[in-house]
Order: C-alpha cells, then sequence, then structure tokens
C-alpha cells in the first residue's frame, strides 16, 4: 500500500526528554500555532497499584489533590485557573494518574507551582476528606446507573481473578466508604515522587527557556523509594466464562472480551489493526454484517486499547428489536472465524491502516491532545514507542490479522457478559402545575 | 502581554464568498496541519418539523450517506474511509449538517462526496425502513439513562407548544409514520444553495479551493424557500413539576426555565452570570462550590443559560445528579443559590474574576481546524461578524455588576420555574 507522510511537525524527533537528577522525565513538545501551553504530569500509580479492601485510592487521591496544600488552599487551584483564563483537569485509569492545565502562553508557569507542591504537600485535611468522599461516592454512583458502565464493571471483575484490572477505577463501594485519611496520606507518600512521575509541555514555548524553569520548580523535590512493583500476574483463562447482569432495561446489551497482551507486545499491532477493521467506520466488517444486513443492533464496537498489562479486547453490541443477543454473539463469532480463516482481503487491511494513520495525525492538533500522547506513551511503555509506531502499523499484514485474531479471539478465552431486563416496570410518572 | 494580543497573534483571515447561486462560503488557510476541515450547514431543521412528522429533519439527515444518484451507502463509507477520511451527517434543531474531515491531498475527494451527499441523496427505500427501526430502538435505548429522560421532559414542560418541546429525533409514533417521500419533500424545500453555507478550515490556498468549489457546488440550481413560522414560545408563570420513578442510584433533577436567544444583546452578561453562578474553572461558581464542594451532593452539579441560546430561545437549566436523601437539600440548594443572584449584587471580585475567565480562555475555542469551521457557521447564523475575535473581549470586558443584577432578575426566576426529578422517588427526602 502507499504509506503516508508523516508531516514533520508530528515527527517525533523534536519531542526533547529530559530526566532531572531526581529522576523526573521531562517531555517537551513546542508547537507554535496558537499561544497556548498545555501542562500535564502523569504519575505510575492507578488502580492496578490497589492491595484488595483498598480499591478507588488512585481515583479518590485524584480529587484530593485538588482539596488543597498549605501554599494552594482549598480551592484556589481552581480559583487560579479561572482568574487566569484557563482550564484544568485529571483523570485516573488502571495505569496511571494525569493532571492537565491549560493555560494562554505568557502565564502557564503558574502550573509548574501548583504541580511541584502538591506532589509533596497535599493537605489531607479530615474535614475535606470526609467532604468530598460523599463527591466520590456519587461519582461512583452515576457509573452504575449507566448499563454499559455496570455491564463492564463486572465483566473485568470476572475475566480477572488475580489481576487488579478486576477492580473499577472508582473503587468498590464498601472500600471507598471505609477509606481513611491516614491510609489515603501513607498510598500518597508511596507513589508520588518525581521519579515515578513524568511532566509533559507541550505549546507555544521555547524549550530551553523552560526547562530552567522546571528545574527551579521541581529540582529540589527529593528522589522517593522506588515505589514496590506490582507483581500479580493473571493466571490462563481455561474455557469461556459468561455472566448475566440482571438491569431495568429493556434492551439487552452484550459484552465480550478477550485476554490480549501488554502495549509494544508483538502481536499487539495486528490487534488493533483487526479492531479497526471489525468496527471502524461504515465499510467496516461487523458494521456491514450487523447493523446493514442483520439489523440486529443499534451499534457494534470492537477495540483494543494499549495498557500496561496483558489486558482485554472488547466487542459490544446493543441489541434492536426483537434480535436475541444470542443470534448477535453467533454472528460476531462467525465473522471472527472467517477473519480466523485468512478472509480479510488487503483492501480492507489498507483502509483500516489509513485510517489508523490519518487519525494519528487529525486527532493531534490540540496542545492537549498532543500532550496526553506523549504522557501516556512514556508512561505506559516508553516514548520510543511513538517513533515505530505507525511503521508496525504498516507492516502488519492480512496474515498476522488472522493469526492474531485465531490466537486470541476464542472461545477458551473469552468473557462474556450479557445485560438483560430485571423485569421491572420502570417510570411512572406524576406531573402537576400550578400557575 | 495582556491575553487580547495573545488570541489576536491567531487572528484568522477569513475569504468569504458567495456562489452565483447564493451559497456562501467561508474559508480560512491554516497551514499549521496537513488536514482540510469542512463543514456545509443546511440552514432548516427539526424546528421545521411539522408536529406531526416530528423526527423528519433529522432522519433525512442521516439518511445522506446512505445513497446517492451516482453511489451506495457502502461505495461512499469505503471512498471516505480508504484515504483514513471521515464524513458524517447530522442534524440538530436549527441546522442539517454534513462535515468531512480528511488529509490535504484529499481534500477534492472531501468536497465531491460532501456535493454529492448534499445535492443527490436518493433516500433508499431500504435504508428508511433501517434508518426508522434503529431510531426506534435508540429511542428506548436512551430512555435507559434518567438523564435524558429528564431532559426530555423537562423540555416538554418549558417549551409546551413549541417545536423545541419535543426531542429532535421525534417520538416513535412520529417516527414509526414517517416515509421516504417525507424525506424527500424536506431536501426538496430546504436543500438549496441559497440555503447553505459552507466553511472549510486547513491546508489549502484559497485560490486553489474556489475553483474546486465552483465546480463541486456551483450548478446547484437556486430557489426560493418559504419558511415556516411559529410563535415565539412564553415564559412560565407559575410552578411546573413533573416527577418519574425510575429504579437506580442517583435522581436526576432538572430546575429552570424559558433562556434567550443567543441574539439577545444581553448574551454577553449572561455569559459572566452564567460564570459566577454554575460554570467556569473547576468548582469555582457558587453552585458547584456550595453542592458539590461544601455539601457533598454531587459529582455533577452546574447551571447555564447561555450554553442552549440559539435562534429560537434557550433553556435556563440547573443541574444535579444526587441520592435520593438528598433531594429536598439539593433543591433548595439550587433554589436559593438562583435566587440569591437575583437580589443580592455579586461581588466585585467575583465578576473581574468571571471575566478574566472568559476573555483569558476565548483562545481555546479557536485551537483546531473543525472548531474554526464551526464557528465560522455561527458568525455567520448569529451575525457575530468576522471581527468577532476582537470584539469579543470587548463584550465581555463592558459588563457592569449592575449589569449582572439587571440580568439575572430579568432572565432568571427562582419562583416561576419547572422541576423534573427523575429516579428512586421511593427513596427520596
Amino acid at each position: 500500500m502507499s504509506s503516508l507522510e508523516i508531516p514533520s511537525a508530528f515527527a517525533m524527533e523534536d519531542v526533547g526528554r529530559t530526566v532531572l537528577d531526581n529522576g523526573l522525565v521531562v517531555l517537551t513538545k513546542e508547537v507554535h500555532t496558537s499561544p497556548i501551553v498545555t501542562s500535564m504530569i502523569w504519575y505510575r500509580v492507578g488502580s492496578r497499584n490497589e492491595e484488595l479492601g483498598q480499591t478507588g485510592k488512585s481515583h479518590f487521591l485524584e480529587h484530593m489533590l485538588f482539596k488543597g496544600t498549605e501554599r494552594f488552599k482549598k480551592g484556589e487551584i481552581d480559583l487560579i485557573t479561572l482568574k487566569n483564563g484557563g482550564g484544568n483537569n485529571a483523570f485516573t485509569s488502571h495505569d496511571f494518574t494525569a493532571y492537565y492545565f491549560n493555560f494562554a502562553s505568557d502565564r502557564w508557569d503558574v502550573a509548574l507551582e501548583i504541580e511541584s507542591d502538591r506532589m509533596v504537600n497535599c493537605a489531607f485535611d479530615p474535614e475535606e476528606f470526609e467532604a468530598e468522599k460523599k463527591v466520590v461516592i456519587e461519582e461512583l454512583k452515576t457509573g452504575l446507573d449507566s448499563p454499559w458502565g455496570l455491564l463492564l464493571q463486572e465483566q473485568e471483575a470476572s475475566a480477572f481473578k488475580v489481576h487488579p484490572y478486576r477492580n473499577p477505577i472508582v473503587g468498590w463501594l464498601q472500600d471507598v466508604e471505609r477509606a481513611t485519611v491516614e491510609e489515603q496520606q501513607a498510598y500518597y507518600r508511596r507513589y508520588y515522587h518525581p521519579n515515578n512521575a513524568t511532566l509533559v509541555l507541550a505549546g507555544d514555548f521555547e524549550t530551553n527557556q523552560i526547562l530552567t524553569k522546571v528545574e527551579r520548580a521541581f529540582g529540589l523535590i527529593p528522589a522517593g523509594t522506588p515505589p514496590p512493583s506490582m507483581l500479580l500476574k493473571e493466571p490462563p483463562q481455561r474455557g469461556e466464562r459468561r455472566l448475566i447482569v440482571r438491569w431495568r432495561s429493556k434492551v439487552p446489551r452484550l459484552a465480550i472480551a478477550y485476554h490480549a497482551p501488554q502495549i509494544a507486545h508483538v502481536d499487539s499491532y495486528a490487534l488493533q489493526v483487526l479492531g479497526v477493521v471489525l468496527s471502524e467506520g461504515k465499510a467496516s466488517r461487523l458494521y456491514q454484517r450487523l447493523v446493514e444486513r442483520e439489523q440486529s443492533v443499534t451499534f457494534v464496537s470492537a477495540e483494543y486499547g494499549e495498557a500496561k498489562d496483558p489486558t482485554l479486547f472488547h466487542i459490544r453490541a446493543e441489541a434492536r428489536g426483537d434480535h436475541s443477543v444470542e443470534e448477535i454473539e453467533t454472528s460476531i463469532y462467525h465473522e471472527l472465524g472467517r477473519i480466523a480463516r485468512g478472509e480479510v482481503n488487503q483492501h480492507e487491511l489498507d483502509r483500516a491502516k489509513h485510517q489508523m494513520e490519518a487519525h494519528f495525525i487529525l486527532s493531534r492538533e490540540r496542545t492537549l491532545d498532543q500532550a496526553i500522547l506523549l504522557g501516556q506513551i512514556e508512561t505506559l511503555y516508553g516514548i520510543d514507542y511513538i517513533d515505530s509506531y505507525l511503521q508496525r502499523i504498516n507492516a502488519v499484514t492480512t496474515a498476522d490479522v488472522a493469526a492474531a485474531c485465531s490466537r486470541y479471539l476464542n472461545e477458551d478465552s473469552r468473557t462474556v457478559a450479557l445485560l438483560l431486563s430485571d423485569g421491572s416496570e420502570q417510570v411512572e410518572e406524576n406531573e402537576s402545575e400550578a400557575d | 502581554m495582556k491575553p487580547t494580543e495573545l488570541g489576536l497573534r491567531r487572528a484568522f483571515d477569513v475569504h468569504s464568498h458567495v456562489l452565483g447561486n447564493g451559497l456562501k462560503v467561508l474559508l480560512v488557510e491554516n497551514p499549521s496541519i496537513p488536514t482540510v476541515s469542512m463543514n456545509a450547514s443546511v440552514l432548516a431543521g427539526a424546528r421545521y418539523d411539522p408536529e406531526s412528522k416530528a423526527g423528519q429533519a433529522i432522519m433525512a439527515s442521516r439518511l445522506l450517506d446512505e445513497g446517492t444518484e451516482t453511489r451506495s451507502s457502502f461505495e461512499i463509507a469505503d471512498a471516505i474511509e480508504s484515504v483514513g477520511g471521515a464524513i458524517e451527517a447530522d442534524g440538530s434543531f436549527e441546522r442539517l449538517v454534513v462535515s468531512a474531515g480528511v488529509l490535504n491531498k484529499d481534500i477534492g475527494l472531501g468536497l465531491e462526496l460532501l456535493s454529492d451527499l448534499l445535492i443527490r441523496p436518493v433516500f433508499p427505500q431500504e435504508y428508511v425502513d433501517k434508518e426508522k427501526e434503529r431510531t426506534l430502538a435508540e429511542i428506548v435505548s436512551a430512555q435507559d439513562r434518567p438523564q435524558v429522560v429528564a431532559g426530555w421532559a423537562f423540555n416538554e414542560l418549558v417549551y409546551q407548544d413549541h417545536p423545541l418541546h419535543r426531542p429532535a429525533h421525534g417520538y416513535p409514533e412520529t417516527v414509526e409514520r414517517l416515509e421516504r417521500n417525507d424525506l424527500f419533500e424536506f431536501h426538496k424545500k430546504y436543500f438549496l444553495p441559497n440555503n447553505v453555507i459552507l466553511s472549510v478550515v486547513g491546508d489549502f490556498r484559497v485560490s486553489e479551493l474556489l475553483p474546486k468549489i465552483e465546480d463541486a457546488l456551483g450548478s446547484w440550481r437556486a430557489r426560493p424557500i418559504v419558511f415556516p413560522t411559529y410563535p415565539e414560545p412564553v415564559r412560565q408563570s407559575g410552578k411546573r413539576t413533573k416527577f418519574i420513578q425510575m429504579p437506580a442510584q442517583q435522581l436526576n433533577i432538572y430546575l429552570g426555565h424559558l433562556g434567550v436567544k443567543r441574539t439577545n444583546p444581553d448574551y454577553y452578561a449572561l455569559q459572566v452570570l452564567d460564570t459566577i453562578l454554575g460554570g467556569g474553572a473547576g468548582f469555582t461558581a457558587r453552585i458547584p462550590q456550595r453542592l458539590r464542594d461544601e455539601l457533598g451532593l454531587a459529582y455533577t452539579t452546574f447551571a447555564s443559560i447561555t450554553m442552549t441560546a440559539g435562534l429560537d430561545p434557550g433553556r435556563f437549566v440547573a443541574f444535579i445528579g444526587t441520592s435520593p436523601e438528598n433531594m429536598k437539600l439539593a433543591t433548595e440548594g439550587l433554589v436559593n443559590e438562583i435566587r440569591r443572584i437575583t437580589e443580592e449584587p455579586v461581588t466585585a471580585q467575583e465578576l473581574q474574576d468571571a471575566k478574566d475567565y472568559l476573555t483569558g480562555s476565548f483562545v481555546f475555542a479557536f485551537e483546531a481546524s473543525p472548531q474554526i469551521a464551526r464557528f465560522l457557521i455561527h458568525a455567520e447564523v448569529y451575525g457575530l461578524g468576522f471581527d468577532y475575535v476582537e470584539k469579543y473581549l470587548e463584550y465581555i470586558r463592558r459588563v457592569t455588576i449592575e449589569d449582572m443584577s439587571r440580568v439575572a432578575k430579568m432572565y432568571l426566576d427562582s419562583e416561576n420555574y419547572t422541576l423534573v426529578v427523575v429516579g428512586p422517588l421511593d427513596g427520596a427526602q
């Protein structure tokens, strides 16, 4: 196939990587198209690091980092963001916790002040902790009111028996309810160190000038004891697992998950291509079969996402009309069987690769998107991954896709989760008007 | 450097043209990334659907890429996806939009498909049937989400007989009755070059692109259009409430009333008001600060009147998702904050912070080509002018404390509101 040229603005050669003496990794990427600087900090801690009975700690900690330090009191981080016309947010995953600020390029330095301060000085006021616990519990409940949120949570708990990917990122309700401020603080001390973090700066700046600022803000923070390694490994699955979640919905939903390898594994590239061949765009295989021909689903998706440890390849579909989940499931397996037997043609493969390449470029226009890409890859694996990414995707053959499909997407390693009606009558209305 | 000057560094040059058939073309060269974003907006949407055919406009838009005179549904998808591009057709109450994103080398293909979808859709019967079934299934699926159910019920009460009372995609009974001919009719009536704005932003030269646009769209024939009219919606007097029982973890609460049009001269003062009351950065606004940060009642809570402002008046909405035992506390909390801002002046500090936020963060709205392409359409539809980028800062700076009191009293009401609560009412307190 013809390969796309990667424009120079997206080449990784102009990403700077510096490591401070205390171990903090600093990635810089100049982007001068808009007067904006995104500043992100990534910690190598997420729900995969949590012990039994202590789930949800990484995420709760993310909330606490907005609740103040000695220097920036409660509410002040948001207030500074407001006054400077910026934006901030944070997110937690199985593998990492990340925080960002977006500011105009003449006043972004304050982000460095805040991040370096809250790397070590988070206050953990017991009252604030208890107040925020209620907010976290409301967030957890919002997730449970989403059919997919609930189904995938149950599925992961079943697909993994040992590895902590089995736990919800937000935690199990009872763990969050009984969390203590002391435990939370100890967790913070264990994982929030310069040598367990990556700072990413993307935007309108001169790299050599900002490195001095970074050194000034973070250089004096001592390196911490390297956090303990996460040693748990998921034993091989030896047969299909099936589960049913009963819920108030009338619409059946189907989620199939297969064990799949970690980021940069030799087979991971073919699995990414396979996900696109199966469900990206209206010309894709499962869309054509289930939405177009059989009209059995409102949507279908197939996805392999990069993760630090061996992860899952997800297929999801929502049934429509009188079509049963069994019927949909059978069609999906039939289609996977065809792919495993080598029925993916060159045109499909080329189309998928072009989609992936274009996505790589089209979705990186904002500095925040670039910072997310760089930070995530550095945290999961190492920035080198990006250098060879498109070449490796490009090198995937139809035989590779067939082999990956056959090897990973097989009956014995799948967990099938069904969301089915609990038979409840859901809606009673009561209306009044007083003019 | 002040934020103004920073924002202006990227002051973009808008090339505005009108083709012989009346089609408006707005172009911005942005060579920073080798891509092109196109956005063709047809200035008609679900607001023009007759009540008995609610869903007509959205259905028409969703079928644009399911077959044209020269291409099948699959051929359209395969053509654009094979070059890694995307083309989408979708609609709202105000507009039907065909948007495409391609690498710069594929701009010709993008334009060709765009014009094909706009001018020559055939709405194949097979796809009409499919789309109806799919829409019906999606409506059932959406009812699983309490927030969606609450939003629909809220609109019904706030808008009463006005077209915006209904979901844009229609009701199951109206969708079921839609026929292929309805879609053709909608297309014939509104898909006309003199009713379309095309914006293109990205890596191209205007002088090279214009002839291509002329080729693709220039022969499309104009015709006069008659737009339906309907009475302006009226803001309620008195309270309207609706409680819907649904087994769930949280109650979803909507509280508010009719809002304002985007063209309202107080729009900018209201943006400042929104920032102080229920928006802004993080949890700095009064409602999230009080109800989330201090009382711990919610993960999500906000309020806004400008967010939904359009050609028709939008809605003033205060929202909270909370556990059932908090119902009274949460509802009172929202009403108290609305009352407080209508009765007491905001502080000079609050005003300044909100203005700094709005002027400082303005630049983020213009970072990516698709954002700029959408802005150009808004600028044209709402008459903002292409010097809006400069004028906006002034609009915000000029807002005073007195304006805050005036607009709060004029546009917010803590007595005569609609309240919709959806969720586990059995445990509500």
